[in-house]
């Protein structure tokens, strides 16, 4: 039976986030998920911005950490090697009423200490961003843009290197307390661990539960998003929002990406389906025709892909009011810290909810830090962001850098490589598409699929019928087409 | 830098035939960029027959029609280097690729396109619901089954009546896959009417035509598509969704010239076509830069590709002669009819073909090349399809220098 | 009675309407050439079709060899030739224009190699 000091459930931004600030001390750490990824729920799916913090509740779980987690970011960035751009933002209005509702996040922003934030005439919007539409603007220069899945996967890979284990492919089904341990059921083995750390995401309502605490309630508010070509990248520098309605939610908006394509979307709705990712021609075109109130060039030849993300807000089932982030640990619950109803702004919370959930752990015992953490992770090097003369001593160092397997993107065999030798040992071709970009171009993998596929399984020495796309029951081959005895 | 006449970016089918006619004009110069192992370019693939009628008056399979020139380039012992990615190239033609042994730079007189083309994908078109494995582009399916030896599934649905969709319906039935039916969103097929007949028909597969997959579902592996009549506005029809349980679904949705590097270079494209905008010279708004095959048009069969690029060598030929060739300021105008023409820009002086495609089928129809309201050619079809492309050639001693062309179909 | 064809003997694919008289064309329009009558004829007396598949390769560098047939075959005998086209191996190095199974089946037509694979 694995054994662990400290046990999370869920590799979404959160789990990873925890697992990697616990890595900072000598614990044994295991991380548990579902699906053979990391970040593959909503920690993915949702527009990856670094939010500022001007729109949360004063004094909220939620603002404290925003605004702790947005100023940090740089720094974090840097040390997980990701690509991430202070882009600064644009909240933009139209009419006196949307001044009213900027300038009374401006106050909020304020209060909950956001930074730097001010009022701009149109000429001064221009200057920022040419083209952003609206009359006048809030600029808010501390609001980033970076890319979720890397972050998660960053954190993940560094938490892996400082000694945490991840226990991909294992879904927690039931949890018991046996004396001073927990055992956690999953659908492969048992888990046995000291502590346990409720990270599940849209699931956390279920661990609580088999940890005794209540099944707290969340209602899923779903959004679609498009993903456009690079080609309609340029056309965006900075995110352009229109002004919050009354309660401080943003309508469809068009956000760039740290790779340079455009996100519309997303739009909002309940749903039912704790993993209803599944996008719609009903909101498909709605998005379209919102999209291009938003982002003049909305057109169906940039389309690339759609996707669906899921924000579970905890509620009060009285008065269903939307209730905050919900961070616990009690005495009744012996070595338990429950994370519920953690959603947008989950990404850019992540690392300070982590530091309050390890708080909860050094409440109880001492933790010892480990000397030889390392806070860094070098990540793959990318061809595409290398300069000429890099490029030639990259390939001299590595010929496997002078192949180019993803044209639309300029990924390399070297990066698909590494990207398949993964810290985390995930081997699914989304996994390898996530690390590296390959297939997420124009073409979505129709010419580096095949190869991608190809290297994964002489890498690693497995049959066709074993690669798996992106699930368990994922399957891309059924076997052979000629296979003579 | 290393300075070369003729540098070829891509070693298909246009590629090929582009190199083997400079080489017989006298250009030696030249220098093919492959990105994969081997020349042939997605004829390596296409192993089905049918290919070479019209140039070589037989009919072979793709791979051995590539060869018919790729031995021609041995023999005459014509210069490329394979498993070669070009990554950039400029205005002032200086081109840039990757391989193995090295990054790779060279000063170019001329270059010439011949990338082919990609597939239009499931997020292009938007097809609503889940994202699980099993969901192939006829093309990756195609190259899993006939150059990886990796069967793609069992119970097969496929959307999109191109060519390539079809080929792969019978491909997948003679290797034991049940291919339950081909959707089309069109009121008429997107392929030839023989692949129809020997693709479809002759294995009882229907083609239900005004359908489309409305919904794709399935967590993991796909589990079943749900299929919707359209209206005449293409949109769904509520009511007529119908289930259809399967593991494999294939996208036959269109082919999309691949041009990224030719906008890296500055070239101008055809909204229409998607690939550069050329004169009767095959040159794009770049001079020096020259552009056929798949990478301009999306053509229906290889063998025009093939003499497309050779018209293309001549011009090329040409320019390295001269330094420059005749300046077309003549636009060719289309009517609603007429989908596209390649060319699109001509000078009038100088013997041509025109290739174009319709917009929809039609029947009993005359297409009308006009000059200031005077015929300077004509095709009188029984019947016109938009899965054919129409050639129609132009003689220099009808023209004027003065006017646009027009393009006319009367039905 | 009439009958309509879509001819297959070149990518035209002319739609030949012919009056027909059991397994005998009367009469037959919409051919662009004499291969048109030809092709309706063979469809009503013993339709023919080519195939193209594929055999695997021992050693070589591509997994397989795409092979066709030398000429048309019965169109009912397209499955039974699959089958012989299944069992095949061959040994890497394969040419172009090899002969995979000679007169396969005894229907007087070759089974051959469409493709160079050169050993790994």
């Amino acid at each position: 039976m694995k054994e662990y000091d400290v046990l999370i459930i869920g590799a979404g931004v959160v789990g990873c986030a925890v697992a990697r600030e616990l890595s900072r001390y000598c614990l044994r750490i295991g991380v548990a998920e579902k699906e053979l990824d990391v970040a593959c729920g909503n920690s993915s799916r949702n527009t990856g911005m670094l939010h500022a913090g001007f729109t949360y509740k004063p004094g909220s779980l939620k603002a404290e950490c925003a605004v702790e987690g947005n100023q940090e970011f740089d720094r974090v960035a840097e040390e997980l090697n990701i690509p991430f751009k202070r882009t600064g933002k644009l909240v933009v209005g139209f009419t006196d009423h949307d001044r009213e509702n900027i300038l009374k996040f401006k106050a909020i922003g304020e209060q909950n200490g956001v930074r730097g934030m001010r009022m701009v005439t149109k000429e001064e919007m221009k200057e920022i961003d040419e083209h952003a539409g609206g009359e006048f603007a809030m600029y808010v220069p501390s609001s980033g843009i970076l890319d979720p899945m890397q972050y998660t996967i960053a954190l993940a890979e560094n938490a892996a290197m400082n000694g945490a284990e991840f226990l991909l492919g294992r879904r927690v089904t039931g949890i018991r307390r046996e004396g001073e341990r927990y055992l956690a059921e999953t659908d492969k083995e048992t888990i046995s661990s000291r502590w346990v750390i409720n990270c599940a995401g849209m699931y956390a309502p279920e661990i609580s539960e088999m940890l005794g605490y209540p099944k707290y309630p969340t209602k899923g508010f779903k959004g679609e998003y498009f993903v456009l070509d690079k080609k309609a990248g340029k056309f965006l520098g900075i995110p352009v929002y229109p002004a919050p309605n009354d309660k401080g939610g943003f309508m469809t908006h068009a956000t760039p990406t740290v790779d340079g394509n455009v996100l519309v979307g997303p739009d909002s709705y309940i749903t039912e389906g704790r993993e209803d990712y599944a996008v719609t021609k009903e909101h498909m075109d709605g998005l379209i025709e919102d999209g291009k109130k938003m982002f003049d060039h909305m057109d169906r030849s940039y389309f690339i892909r759609n996707f669906a993300g899921i924000r579970w807000k905890r509620y009060d089932p009285e008065t269903g009011e939307i209730l905050d982030f919900l961070l616990e640990a009690d005495d009744a619950h012996p070595c338990t810290v429950n994370l519920v109803g953690i959603e947008s702004p989950g990404i850019t919370c992540a690392l300070p909810l982590a530091r309050r959930a390890v708080k909860k752990l050094a409440e109880k015992e001492e933790l010892k830090p480990r000397e030889d953490f390392d806070p860094r992770r070098p990540g793959i090097r990318r061809f595409s962001e290398m300069t000429r003369e890099e490029r030639t001593e990259a390939v001299k160092a590595d010929p496997d850098y002078g192949e180019i397997v993803c044209r639309c993107e300029t990924v390399t065999r070297a990066e698909i490589r590494q990207a398949i030798h993964n810290p985390l040992g995930v081997c699914t071709v989304t996994g390898i598409k996530n690390r590296t970009r390959a297939t997420m171009g124009r073409c979505q993998g129709g010419y580096c699929e095949t190869r991608i596929t190809r290297m994964i399984e002489e890498e690693l020495g497995i049959a066709p019928e074993e690669v798996r796309y992106s699930k368990e029951g994922g399957y891309l081959f059924t076997g052979k087409v000629r296979d003579v005895e | 830098m290393r300075q070369i006449d003729t540098v070829i970016i891509g070693g298909g089918p246009a590629g090929l035939s582009a190199a083997v006619r400079l080489w017989e004009k006298g250009i030696r110069d030249i220098l093919i960029l492959e990105r994969e192992h081997q020349l042939g370019g997605i004829l390596r693939q296409c192993i089905h027959d049918g290919f070479g009628l019209t140039r070589f008056g037989e009919t072979l399979s793709g791979p051995e029609y590539a060869q018919r020139f790729i031995s021609q380039v041995e023999a005459l012992g014509i210069p490329y280097v394979t498993d070669t990615t070009v990554i950039d190239i400029t205005e002032d033609k200086k081109v840039t690729a990757a391989s193995r042994n090295g990054m790779l730079e060279i000063q170019a007189k001329t270059v010439i396109l011949t990338m082919g083309c990609r597939e239009r994908t499931r997020g292009a078109i938007s097809i609503p619901g889940e994202r699980p494995a099993g969901v192939y582009t006829a093309g990756v399916a195609q190259s899993y089954i006939n150059l990886q030896n990796k069967m793609v599934g069992r119970e097969v649905v496929i959307l999109g009546s191109g060519d390539i969709g079809m080929i792969m319906a019978r491909r997948l039935t003679l290797e034991g896959a049940h291919v339950q039916a081909v959707f089309e969103v069109q009121p008429y097929a997107s392929g030839l009417p023989r692949n129809i007949l020997q693709c479809l028909d002759d294995y009882g597969i229907p083609l239900y035509l005004s359908h489309t997959v409305t919904e794709i579902r399935g967590k993991d592996r796909l589990e079943s598509v749900v299929v919707s009549q359209v209206d005449d506005r293409l949109q769904p029809v509520k009511g007529t969704e119908k289930e259809y349980f399967c593991d494999t679904l294939i996208l036959s949705v269109g082919l999309i010239p691949e041009n990224e590097l030719s906008l890296s270079a500055g070239v101008v494209l055809d909204e229409r076509t998607k690939g550069a905008v050329v004169d009767e010279h095959h040159q794009t708004s770049v001079p020096g830069i020259f552009a056929a095959g798949n990478v301009l048009q999306v053509h229906d069969l290889v063998d025009f590709v093939s003499m497309e690029a050779e018209e293309l060598a001549d011009s090329v030929a040409a320019f390295l002669k001269e330094g420059e060739l005749r300046s077309c300021s003549l636009a060719v105008k289309t009517d609603g009819n007429v989908t596209h023409t390649i060319p699109q820009r001509i000078s009038g002086t100088k013997d041509f073909k025109l290739s174009l495609r319709v917009r929809r089928p039609m029947k009993d129809c005359r297409i009308r090349l006009l000059q200031g309201g005077q015929l300077v050619g004509e095709r009188i079809m029984k019947k016109a399809i938009p899965a054919e492309m129409i050639q129609i050639p132009v003689k220099a001693a009808k023209l004027n220098e003065k006017e646009d062309l027009e393009v006319k179909v009367i039905c | 009675m009439l009958k309509n064809f879509t001819c297959i003997m070149c990518p035209r694919g002319c739609s030949i309407t012919a009056e027909v008289d059991g397994t005998r064309m009367v009469s037959a329009e919409g051919n662009f050439c004499p291969k048109g009558l030809e092709y309706v004829y063979q469809e009503l007396t013993n339709p023919m079709r080519n195939i193209a598949s594929s055999v695997l390769v021992e050693g070589g560098e591509l997994p397989l060899a795409s092979v066709r047939l030398s000429s048309p075959i019965p169109k009912d005998r397209i499955f039974d030739v699959m089958e012989e086209i299944k069992k095949v191996k061959l040994k890497a190095p394969v040419a172009m224009g090899q002969t995979v199974i000679s007169d396969v089946l005894g229907l007087g037509c070759d089974v051959i190699a469409t493709k160079n694979v050169g050993r790994a």
